[in-house]
């Protein structure tokens, strides 16, 4: 049974996922969804608790089995796994223990920052401009209270200043641990082309427009976005893009962790 | 002696994760208690191991790993022993996705109303000059503020309430997972067990109106199966103070 794939424009975990599936080589049916339009939350696509309390936020869904699955990184895990060669991530235990670790930080910290300062630059207007009704409505099928809640603090240009300070930091640091990481000539960050990758390219690519300081003097950074662009499965997930910038379409993600 | 060294805290929580792995895996390892409530995880010989100044880390030989799921992950993966994963990529994006739902989502939640009821008024009566140097010491500024949080009882009314009905809904949905299969996230006790045990055992204890025998007979079924293993009776045996030995609870009569 060929799987499916419902996933947004080419940016944060849609393109973690959609790049992974070309990666793997596995078949699959695309069907590109809004998610800046809460359209993951419709008839149209098969949720189970998984999907519906994802703490990613507006990520990509795929069914494969008749099971709808959330969370990039694990999706990734997934294709990769269940591939023959392995071919996006290590087997070896400790390289695979330093590609989960190296993802669950851009999970936990670099993908709230980034969800949050790109929602405000570029989903809140849109979201404010709606009729109450049909905002109301697009958010009635969300069964997450704290996704929820984040789609309405959205709209009403909710925004902590502390917080922004904080995900400003959180995009600086981690685009300063990139090009460290790069430091001794490496082509990826750890070594072998990996979903660790993928994944610090997917919340990455689309804050150098919106943080662009946090980018200016990290060359290396710069030439690493270069080669991931270059990559035939990151080009073609690109080239899905139903808006000529996809790297500015943000939909709500996972909420700003309050342990660090 | 082992070439596995893990710096820990009480079986519980994140020190728990790696202690009870290792036991079934068979794994010897050296244990390294580190005082939470002595502040150790944020001395410098302790941060030379993890800067991050957050428990557990382990070294396996010139190897330092820290974040205790990724690090169960290593332990099942690089040991030989019962495996702790089952073969099926779909059991084990599920397992994932479960475990990170537990650490990112329940046990922060949990675990702000334990510090506010349980470490906060364990370390409150030391002295005020020694914990505002323990607090200026933590690296992490979002520790810095929960540490001053718990040590002078100001979690706010609201974040507290927001953690309390999280705890609630955590509690539902672990109850129906584990009423539609026998371990959580597949049909074989994994690491996802062992993640979902360390910070469920401590729900009806802390919540027993919303987990009890009554309302949540699966989670209690499944907490008494996992505390009848011979590897979480020796993982809980290691614990020093009142809050590991609270899990006395789970013996069946
Ligand atoms: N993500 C880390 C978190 C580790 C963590 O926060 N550990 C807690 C104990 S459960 C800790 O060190 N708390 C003491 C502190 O922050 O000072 C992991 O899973 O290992």
């Amino acid at each position: 049974m060929t799987m499916v794939l419902y996933h947004g424009d080419p940016n944060g975990p849609s393109l973690t996922v959609l790049a992974a599936l070309f990666e793997t080589g596995h078949d699959a049916e695309l069907r590109p969804i809004d998610l800046t339009m809460g359209e993951r939350h419709s008839d149209t696509v098969p949720r189970n608790v998984e999907v519906e309390m994802s703490i990613e936020g507006e990520g990509p869904v795929l069914v494969a089995d008749g099971e709808p699955m959330a969370d990039s990184v694990f999706i990734a895990c997934y294709l990769n796994d269940s591939a023959t060669m392995s071919p996006i991530a290590p087997q070896d235990p400790f390289a695979r223990w330093q590609m989960m670790t190296w993802c669950r930080q851009i999970i936990e910290r670099v993908a709230p920052a980034a969800a949050y300062l790109g929602v405000k630059a570029r989903l809140a207007d849109k979201l404010s401009a709606l009729d109450d009704a049909v905002f109301e409505k697009l958010i009635a099928p969300i069964k997450s209270g704290d996704l929820k809640a984040r789609w309405a603090d959205i709209r009403a240009g909710a925004f902590d200043e502390a917080k922004i300070d904080d995900s400003k930091a959180k995009i600086k640091a981690a685009v300063e641990k990139v090009d460290t990481q790069l430091s001794d000539g490496r082509d990826w960050l750890l070594g072998d082309f990996s979903i660790a990758d993928l994944e610090t390219y997917a919340w990455l690519s689309g804050m150098r427009d919106i943080e662009p300081a946090a980018f200016e003097s990290a060359t290396r950074t710069g030439a690493w976005i270069g080669r991931m662009q270059a990559r035939p499965s990151v080009a073609r997930t690109l080239s899905l893009a139903k808006t000529t910038a996809p790297h500015q379409t943000w939909a709500p993600g996972p909420e700003i962790n309050r342990w660090g | 002696m082992s070439d596995v060294t893990l710096y820990h805290w009480e079986p519980n929580a994140n020190s728990g994760k790696p202690m009870l792995a290792l036991m079934e895996k068979g794994v010897e390892f050296n244990s390294h208690y580190v005082d939470l409530l002595d502040f150790d995880q944020h001395k410098p010989e302790y941060l030379a191991i993890n800067p991050e100044g957050t428990i557990p880390a382990m070294t396996h030989g010139d190897r330092v790993l820290t974040e205790s799921t990724a690090m169960m992950e290593y332990v099942d993966a690089a040991f030989a022993g019962p495996k702790l994963m089952p073969d099926d990529p779909k059991d084990q994006w599920r397992i994932r996705w479960w475990m990170k739902f537990m650490d990112q989502w329940l046990a922060p939640s949990f675990s702000m109303i334990g510090w506010s009821v349980f470490i906060g008024p364990m370390v409150r009566g030391k002295d005020p000059d020694m914990l505002k140097a323990a607090i200026d010491r933590i690296p992490m500024p979002e520790r810095r503020v929960a540490w001053r949080k718990a040590i002078y009882g100001t979690f706010g009314e609201e974040e507290m309430k927001e953690s309390q009905s999280r705890v609630a809904l955590g509690i539902r949905m672990l109850e129906e997972e584990l009423s539609k299969r026998e371990w959580l996230a597949s049909d074989h006790y994994s690491l996802a067990d062992v993640n979902g045990f360390n910070i469920a055992y401590a729900l009806p204890l802390s919540q027993p109106d919303l987990s009890n025998d009554e309302k949540t007979p699966h989670i209690l079924e499944w907490l008494r199966k996992i505390y009848e293993r011979p590897a979480a009776k020796k993982t809980w045996a290691m614990g020093k103070t009142d809050l590991a030995a609270r899990i006395k609870f789970l013996e069946r009569s």
